[in-house]
């Protein structure tokens, strides 16, 4: 009874796997299909293939793989099942064809059935991976100081590379050990390889992979390790620093131009001289009246004090020395050429050449020479009074006789440069001896101020001499305005005194004219023959009327305008007569030389006729 | 390549023939043939990428036959046989014989390869880039293989087999060009080529391997 039970159970117990197993519902089927993963090649002489099973269905499953060579239709199966492991076929040299297309299936076989997998055509050539590179070495080298590292490695040792039957291109990678990013070099077909670029010292580690031509790239190899030490980077500090630097002195600099950008505007770019007329009005141009235009240009001080910059051109310079009548007259001429003069001197103030040919200022309106002129010959008294106190100011004169042949009679002078004449408020001995150099002073200034062209019409200008002016009585007390002229021009003209009647009156002027330039360069001047003026020709000799308590030799006139000249016998220095100042000359002549212009006023003689 | 060859051709005229001095002359040809088969690999892959899924399936079926016109040069087909040689010769003073006698059987089979594909390469399309001229390149690896072979020569006897090659050179061809003009011939034609560039190159690396200790190659 106890033997049944006993047996009953163990029947049971081993019944009880297969009834569950029916009750279970799991009916075993077929397995299902197995997939080829994978065919790789490390040498290009063998190949492996792997698969991946499908579900085995319950039961256990054999698997097998069977190929195909391209050329045949033998179906072969797979030789080794397990030098590769588990799930794998491994083709050996023998049975590895390159160049061949292996049609390649595996099977997957149960007791219920067997599952077919789908073929994979496999040509060895193209799945060739290599295994990865052997033997990676780093060591630290130095080059000029500088630590770099040298990775040198083998190919796989299966791989026959020697006989160039596979042809293998390295890769490697590198990192310090606390990154996490490979830096990657691609090393081409050699089998060393140097790292230059460390950025900082440490540890760094070193991988190495390699593919062939035609092929799968292999897995990294073991990573080899390396120590850099820790060096300074100097060459790149040094440079941050000194960019540093240059680039705060730059700013700085910069900052200090900016500040002063309108003194270096002012220095690079100098302003361009414009043509700049004291006291004109543009405005006024535009109204067109010319006459408020001159008007105001007139500037009270003008011409302005000497000043040392007039001393630089000085290149010659003439006193004259003018009585108080004819400063009276040339005041009077000066006059209306005052407007001029003004505008001239302050346009050439401003010019860059001082009266030269070519400046504007040449181009002074004629109306108002021939205005001044007009007003010069019937100038009034009060005129004269007021000329001359604008006359007082005039103090330069100068003749810059240039070797220039003048027919014409004008003088031309250029560049006509201001030169300090002295006042003098002194007697007759300061006195220029000759009207001649008077002549020339007014001459000269005229010329001067007037520059070229007004030059000219002041040698038109007649001589005041024959114009009735009560002079005496309110002239101011002479000033003479000596004439010292270094040239010989005076003494030559005042030699010379064929061509025109000349005056010895110191204080009398008289306008002249250039007769010629002789050759040493001398203007020889005459009288202005035009105008109210006339100039005798030739030689005149005067009669000695008597001779004065202030030992003057009064002359007797010859010429008819002066006839109705009042008081002018009377007169030292404010009378000049034109004939009366012809002997003179020529007794001035025989007395003393003219050459440095000064005479001695007890040897010559006034005239007042 | 023309003018390299022409050069080449004055200096072997010029010169006594050693086997050494063809090393410029391998590695051009090396580099020709390694063009060559990149060309045919991206045509291949560009007329597969082409395909549908449903030719794809229809190509592999028929797949295993034989297709290729050149499966009438019997080549190598593993290391081996690449680098065996079978026939001994009289020695030569710069080299073993049987490096040199392997060297010669290199470059004949890789010559006739390449002469196969002359003809049959003017019908590869261009596929991508649409004037790639396939032939003239063969033709002047054609040329390159020659001079290596005359100069490699040195009184060595021709193949025996050359001879009765030269009646069919392209094999095959003519007979499969009767079959469908379609897909099936395109892909034929591009597996073929593919598979042939990378004979000839595989072939003329060993065989420049051989010949020239200076690149690195020993046995």
């Amino acid at each position: 009874m106890r033997n049944v039970f006993e047996v009953m159970l163990l029947l049971l117990l081993l019944l009880l796997p297969l009834v569950t197993a029916h009750a279970g519902g799991q009916p075993n089927s077929p397995p299902g299909k197995p997939v080829l993963t994978s065919c790789r090649s490390p040498e290009k002489e063998t190949f492996t293939c792997w698969w991946k099973p499908g579900s085995d269905g319950g039961l256990s499953t054999k698997h097998s793989l069977f190929y195909r060579k391209e050329s045949s239709d033998a179906v072969h199966e797979c030789p080794d099942y397990r030098t590769a492991g588990e799930n794998s076929c491994f083709f050996n040299k023998n049975n590895t064809a390159i160049w061949v297309n292996y049609n390649i299936t595996v099977v997957a076989t149960n007791s219920l059935g067997s599952a077919y997998s789908d073929p994979v055509e496999v040509d060895v050539v193209y799945i060739v991976q290599p295994n990865p590179p052997e033997n990676v070495t780093v060591s630290v080298m130095e080059d000029k100081g500088w630590p770099f590292l040298r990775v040198s490695w083998e190919p796989p040792r299966k791989a026959d590379t020697r006989s160039g039957w596979i042809t293998l291109v390295y890769e490697l990678r590198v990192k310090l050990k606390e990154e996490d990013d490979w830096e990657t070099h691609l090393a081409g077909q050699q089998k060393m390889f140097n790292i230059l670029s460390l950025p900082s010292g440490g540890e760094y580690q070193v991988e190495v992979r390699c593919r062939p031509d035609h092929g799968f790239w292999s897995e990294w190899s073991s990573t080899s390790k390396a120590n850099v030490p820790h060096h300074f980077r100097r060459d790149n500090s040094t440079w941050i620093l000194m960019t540093v630097f240059f680039a705060f002195t730059f700013l700085i600099v910069a900052w200090l131009l900016h500040l002063n950008r309108h003194n270096l505007k002012r220095c690079i770019l100098p302003p361009v001289p414009g043509p700049k007329i004291k006291g004109f009005d543009k405005k006024l141009l535009k109204s067109g009246k010319s006459n408020e235009i001159f008007s105001a240009l007139v500037v009270p001080d003008y011409p302005s004090t000497p000043s040392s910059n007039y001393e630089d051109l000085l290149v010659d310079y003439l006193e004259v020395y003018v009585p108080t009548e004819r400063e009276l007259q040339l005041e009077e001429s000066k006059d209306p050429h005052d407007d001029r003069l003004k505008s001239d001197s302050s346009t050439s103030d401003s010019d860059s050449g001082r009266g030269s040919c070519d400046s504007h200022t040449l181009l002074v309106d004629k109306e108002a020479k021939e205005e001044a002129r007009q007003a010069e010959c019937g100038q009034t008294r009060t005129e004269v009074q007021r000329s001359l106190k604008d006359w007082d100011a005039l103090t330069y004169a100068q003749i810059d006789m240039v070797g220039r042949d003048v027919p014409s009679g004008r003088v031309k002078t250029w560049p006509s440069l201001y030169s300090p004449l002295p006042r003098h408020s002194s007697g007759p001995l300061d006195q220029q001896s000759s009207l001649q150099m008077a002549k020339q002073h007014s001459l000269s200034t005229s010329s001067f101020l007037a520059q070229e062209a007004s030059g000219e019409s002041y040698w038109d200008v007649c001589s005041h001499g024959e114009l009735p002016r009560p002079l005496r009585a309110k002239t101011p007390p002479h000033r003479g305005l000596r004439a010292r002229s270094d040239a010989d021009v005076s003494g030559a003209g005042l030699k010379r005194a064929p061509a025109g009647p000349r005056s010895l009156a110191p204080h009398t002027s008289e306008y002249v004219e250039v007769q010629r330039v002789n050759n040493k360069d001398v203007v020889l001047l005459q009288p202005v023959v035009t105008g109210c003026y006339q100039a005798l020709p030739g030689e005149v000799y005067s009669k000695v009327k008597r001779v004065d308590s202030d030992n003057i030799l009064l002359l007797q006139r010859e010429a008819r305008e002066e006839d109705g000249y009042p008081g002018a016998e009377q007169e030292n220095t404010t009378q000049k007569a034109s004939a009366c100042v012809y002997a003179a000359v020529l007794v001035q002549d025989q007395m003393a030389p003219m050459v440095n212009g000064y005479v001695d006023t007890a040897t010559m003689c006034t005239l007042t006729c | 390549m023309n003018r390299v060859i022409l050069l080449l051709s004055v200096v072997f005229l010029g010169v006594s023939t050693q086997p050494i001095t063809d090393g410029r002359l391998f590695s051009i040809a090396v580099g020709r043939v390694q063009h060559l088969h990149l060309l045919a690999q991206r045509l291949f892959s560009d007329f597969e990428s082409s395909l549908q899924s449903e030719e794809q399936r229809q190509l592999n079926k028929i797949f295993l036959q034989d297709f290729c016109n050149s499966d009438y040069i019997i080549t190598p087909v593993d290391k081996h046989e690449t680098q065996r040689s079978s026939v001994r010769v009289r020695p030569l003073p710069h080299c073993t014989t049987t490096q040199y006698y392997a060297v010669l059987k290199l470059l004949s089979i890789s010559y006739r390869l390449v002469e196969s594909w002359e003809f049959p390469s003017r019908s590869l399309s261009g596929g991508s880039a649409p004037r790639i001229q396939i032939s003239p390149k063969l033709s002047e690896l054609k040329t390159g293989i020659l001079l290596l072979i005359k100069a490699n020569q040195d009184g060595a006897d021709l193949f025996p087999d050359s001879s009765a090659l030269q009646l069919a050179p392209y094999g095959n061809y003519y007979q499969s060009l009767g079959a469908d003009e379609s897909l099936r011939r395109t892909y034929e034609l591009l597996a073929c080529f593919k598979k042939d560039m990378h004979k000839v190159e595989t072939y003329l690396t060993v065989a420049k391997c051989r010949l020239s200790p200076e690149a690195n190659c020993t046995l």
